[in-house]
């Protein structure tokens, strides 16, 4: 693999896995400010 | 009768995102970005999530929660509540309904063959195929296409269609919450574990032939990743990007509308939509991007890796990957998870699929659960034959065209420009950040508004003339095959048709009610 297919290799890695941090934290930083929604019983 | 609600909000992101991951993500992605400039193709392909993708995450789950605030589950009753002036709106919203059916038709018979194949794959039934013409020879017979030492007909086929037909109707008839949240939230995380042990297993590989050094895992991540700067004024190539972007999130089919109806008003939907599309990229690029082609390359090379690719994703799903793993240690036990593994992605994804023609059936015409599932069961259990019985008359990618990509641009772009410029982006923009807990740039209120849909229109106008055409007018359907195409296309009208009488029946229906009222 050229420099070249390392650095897209890399680069795209590192914006996914900061895209899944950033979803992750703020969803588990919104339950625990919310708690999670009441589960209603199904119909 | 009270309405449906997600158990958690982790429940429906798993649920969107396992809508999303699907066989495309492992087999169609890493052959799109080999074929299509390698890492250059990252970089239309980030433009296109950025621009239609997320876009389009988050005009779905906005209508969809929308929608279901006025008990519509499905793209008729919300088109209707977004434009309800416009008294033929909702039956464009059919193609919600439509298409998912349409896939469902032969994703489930595809699915089958995953299950099959794991329990091949575990108890070596293949591992005698030690060539590619020799697991070719297996599939055709399995398929039914051929009679030989290893088939003789379509019994077993039939059989692990039958299991996984009935598996999806059991999910179904959970429900939302004790069957397909469920399902989601236990599936996508042992799909991650069978996902990176496969992708370790790759890595670990190193040179399998020391007598060709060349052939080795890094050349397989080069041959999938090294730019090709060229590829990035070829207007085919952010075409394939948008197309790979469209397809992997899973908008476009109605699917995610109908999960979002099960939402609470105050119950966020930007955060969530942009969780769920992170997972499935997680799942594609990373994932999807480290298993199949670097494994195929460290085992056949370069020249062969790219008449692999060409072959399409059957031939690499089910051909090239159990032969590459059969050549590793515990080759039975990788196969299987392999195996396993597009199978959670696929019953992840067919369960979506039924929902929005289940939901239709409860909501509209207030049949219960347990009814819904088993008028929608008995309809595509019929249906589905045709997949299974024609696979090899041109039956499978006539729906494929209809059902997976004619239906999912256009829906797309209706469902666009329904929310940004009919709905009006004033009142979108306010509905979307109602209980979000993440504040949208600014920005995507222009480019859902102009860009989106611009980017909608272009690609529906590029598509229709490099693919459309061709395929409306049948140019590359076999001569034998004609009058198969045409009985399906007949088989899509009746159903179109039908769908849209009980939108009619429906509606006419409710009016007589609000009159009496």
């Amino acid at each position: 693999m050229n420099p070249g297919g390392w650095i897209f290799m890399g680069a795209s890695w590192l914006f996914i896995l900061a895209l899944v941090a950033f979803s992750l934290v703020r969803v588990l930083a919104a339950k625990e400010e919310g708690g999670e929604p009441p589960a209603p019983s199904a119909k | 009768m009270a309405r449906e609600r997600w158990g958690s909000r982790i429940g429906i992101i798993m649920a969107v995102a396992g809508s999303a991951i699907g066989l495309g993500n492992f087999l169609r992605f890493p052959v799109q970005a080999a074929q299509n400039g390698g890492g250059a193709f990252m970089i239309p392909y980030f433009v296109a999530i950025l621009l239609l993708g997320l876009p389009l995450m988050w005009i779905e789950w906005t209508v969809g929660r929308f929608g279901g605030g006025f008990g519509h589950s499905t793209a008729p009753g919300m088109f209707h509540t977004l434009w309800n002036k416009n008294r033929f709106i909702k039956y464009f919203g059919v193609i919600g309904i439509f298409g998912p059916i349409v896939i469902y038709i032969y994703y489930v018979y595809i699915e089958s063959w995953l299950l099959g194949y794991s329990w091949f794959a575990l108890t070596g039934r293949y591992s005698a195929c030690t060539t590619s013409e020799e697991m070719t020879a297996f599939l055709r017979g399995y398929q039914g296409a051929a009679s030989n030492e290893h088939f003789s007909g379509l019994g077993t086929a039939y059989l692990f269609f039958l299991i996984t037909f009935a598996a999806n109707l059991i999910v179904l008839y959970g429900g939302i919450r004790r069957g397909i949240e469920v399902v989601c939230k236990y599936g996508l995380p042992v799909l991650f574990v069978l996902g990176v042990a496969l992708m370790i297993r790759v890595f670990t590989l190193g040179t399998p032939d020391p007598a060709a050094p060349e052939n080795n895992v890094v050349g397989g991540l080069g041959y999938l990743w090294n730019p090709k700067w060229s590829a990035l004024l070829d207007a085919k190539v952010w075409l394939a990007a948008a197309g790979q972007v469209f397809f992997t999130l899973s908008v476009g089919i109605g699917v995610i509308l109908t999960y979002a109806s099960y939402l609470t008003k105050k119950d966020d939907v930007a955060l969530s939509g942009l969780s769920a599309a992170a997972t499935n990229e997680l799942a594609e690029v990373i994932i999807g991007g480290s298993i199949v082609i670097p494994a195929a390359f460290a085992f056949f090379g370069a020249a062969a890796t790219t008449a692999i690719a060409q072959g399409g994703a059957f031939n690499l799903g089910f051909v090239t990957m159990p032969l590459v793993l059969q050549k590793m240690a515990w080759g039975n036990l990788l196969g299987f998870a392999w195996f396993v593994l597009l199978f959670i992605a696929g019953i992840t994804s067919s369960v979506s699929l039924a929902q929005p023609a289940i939901a239709f059936l409860e909501d509209e015409f207030n049949l219960s659960r347990k009814e819904a599932t088993l008028i929608f069961g008995l309809n595509t259990f019929v249906l589905c034959h045709a997949a299974i019985f024609f696979l090899g008359n041109g039956v499978v990618d006539e729906l494929d065209f209809w059902g997976g990509t004619f239906c999912l641009v256009l829906f797309a772009t209706i469902e666009t420009i329904l929310f940004a410029w009919v709905f009006g982006m004033e009142n979108a923009w306010t509905e979307l950040h109602v209980g979000s807990d993440i504040t949208i740039p600014r920005v995507y209120r222009f480019i859902i508004k102009y860009v989106t849909p611009a980017f909608l229109l272009l690609v529906l106008g590029f598509w229709l003339v490099q693919e459309g055409v061709p395929v409306i007018l049948m140019k590359n359907v076999k001569p034998e095959n004609v009058r198969y195409v045409l009985g399906t296309r007949i088989m899509l009208v009746a159903l179109f048709a039908n769908l849209a009488a009980m939108v009619w029946f429906a509606w006419r229906h409710r009016r007589a009610q609000e009159a009496i009222a």
